[in-house]
C-alpha cells in the first residue's frame, strides 16, 4: 500500500483544479492506497465550511469530501494558512494541523501530486 | 524501473517538451513509462511530438470525461481512461512525477 | 435483492441505478456495492455515461470480477451486468 498525499495549494474560485484534485483524491483510493489531502495556503479556502461556489454558479465538492471522509481519508489543513487568512471553520472532517505535521506527511508519502 | 508521469497542462506550456524528453530518455534507458493526462493535460494527444511517444512505447491514457467537457476526439495514441487508470499507474510505479 | 429463480441456488442479484453520475463515482460505488455481495452474485449496474460502459467494466476485470453483458437499453442507458469472483 502506498501513501499519497494530494496538495492543494491555490485559491479555488478562480480555477477548476481544487475541485479536481478532491475528484483525483478520491480516484487515488481506487487501487486501495492511502490517500491524505493536505490543504495550505490559499489552499485552505477549499476546506473552509464558509466557500459557497454555489452562489457564483460553481460546483461545490461536498461529495469529493463525503466520499473522502467515508474511504476514511486523511484531510488535513495548515493551521497558520487557515487563521492567517481568517478562513472560518473548517469542512467537518477536516483537521487544522501545525505546519510541522503538513511537512511530515509530505516527508512520509511515497507520491506528492501538487495542484 | 516503471515511472509515471501525470501531465495537467497543455501543449503551449513548457511542461509537455519537459514530459516528452523526460519520457524518450527514460524509454532509451529501457524503462517503463506510462503517462496520464488531465484537465487541459488532454490536449497533448493532439501534439504531434507528445503522440509519437506511444511509437516510442510510452503508454499514454487520459481522463474521458476531461476529454468531454472539451471536446477531444478520440484518437488511436492515448487510451481513453478514468481515475481508475491514474490510480493503476500510481500505485504500480516505482517512481511518479506530476507536472502541473 | 431477488434470487435468480432459474438457478435455484442461493445466487443473487442485485442492482444499482448510476444514472447522473461520472468518473470516478461511477467506479466507486459499484465497487462499493460489489463489497457488500457475496462471490457469485450478481450486479445489474446501470450507467448514462458513456466512458463509465467501456471503463467501468475494463476496471473491474482487472479488479478479477466478471463481465456477464452490456446492453444498450435505452437513449444513453446502459445496462451492465456483472458477477462478484
Amino acid at each position: 500500500m502506498k501513501k499519497i498525499a494530494v496538495l492543494i495549494r491555490r485559491p479555488p474560485l478562480n480555477t477548476i483544479l481544487n475541485a479536481e484534485a478532491l475528484r483525483v483524491s478520491v480516484g487515488m483510493t481506487l487501487r486501495d492506497d492511502r490517500v491524505s489531502v493536505i490543504f495550505i495556503g490559499d489552499g485552505v479556502w477549499s476546506a473552509s465550511a464558509n466557500l459557497d461556489p454555489a452562489k457564483i454558479g460553481r460546483r461545490d465538492s461536498k461529495k469529493e469530501f463525503d466520499v473522502l471522509k467515508m474511504l476514511k481519508c486523511r484531510l488535513i489543513a495548515d493551521r497558520a494558512s487557515f487563521e492567517s487568512r481568517g478562513a472560518g471553520e473548517p469542512v467537518p472532517g477536516v483537521e487544522l494541523v501545525a505546519r510541522s505535521e503538513v511537512i511530515r506527511t509530505l516527508n512520509e508519502s511515497d507520491i506528492v501530486i501538487p495542484f | 524501473m516503471k515511472l509515471g508521469i501525470l501531465l495537467t497542462t497543455s501543449p503551449e506550456n513548457e511542461n509537455t517538451h519537459t514530459a516528452i524528453e523526460l519520457a524518450k530518455a527514460a524509454r532509451a534507458m529501457g524503462h517503463e513509462v506510462s503517462v496520464f493526462l488531465m484537465e487541459d493535460g488532454v490536449y497533448n494527444v493532439r501534439d504531434k511530438n507528445f503522440a509519437a511517444l506511444s511509437e516510442a512505447g510510452v503508454k499514454i491514457a487520459l481522463c474521458a470525461l476531461n476529454t468531454e467537457d472539451r471536446g477531444v476526439e478520440k484518437v488511436d495514441c492515448a487510451l481513453f481512461g478514468s481515475q481508475y487508470d491514474h490510480a493503476s499507474i500510481a500505485h504500480d510505479s516505482d517512481r511518479f512525477i506530476s507536472f502541473g | 435483492m431477488q434470487n435468480h429463480a432459474e438457478c435455484g441456488d442461493t445466487m443473487a442479484v442485485a442492482e444499482i441505478d448510476l444514472k447522473g453520475e461520472v468518473c470516478p463515482y461511477t467506479f466507486v460505488k459499484t465497487k462499493l456495492k460489489l463489497e457488500e455481495l457475496e462471490i457469485g452474485d450478481e450486479l445489474v449496474a446501470l450507467y448514462d455515461h458513456a466512458p463509465a460502459v467501456e471503463n467501468v467494466p475494463r476496471s473491474l476485470r482487472n479488479e478479477g470480477h466478471k463481465i456477464l453483458g452490456i446492453k444498450e437499453i435505452g437513449d444513453h442507458l446502459w445496462q451492465v451486468r456483472i458477477q462478484k469472483v
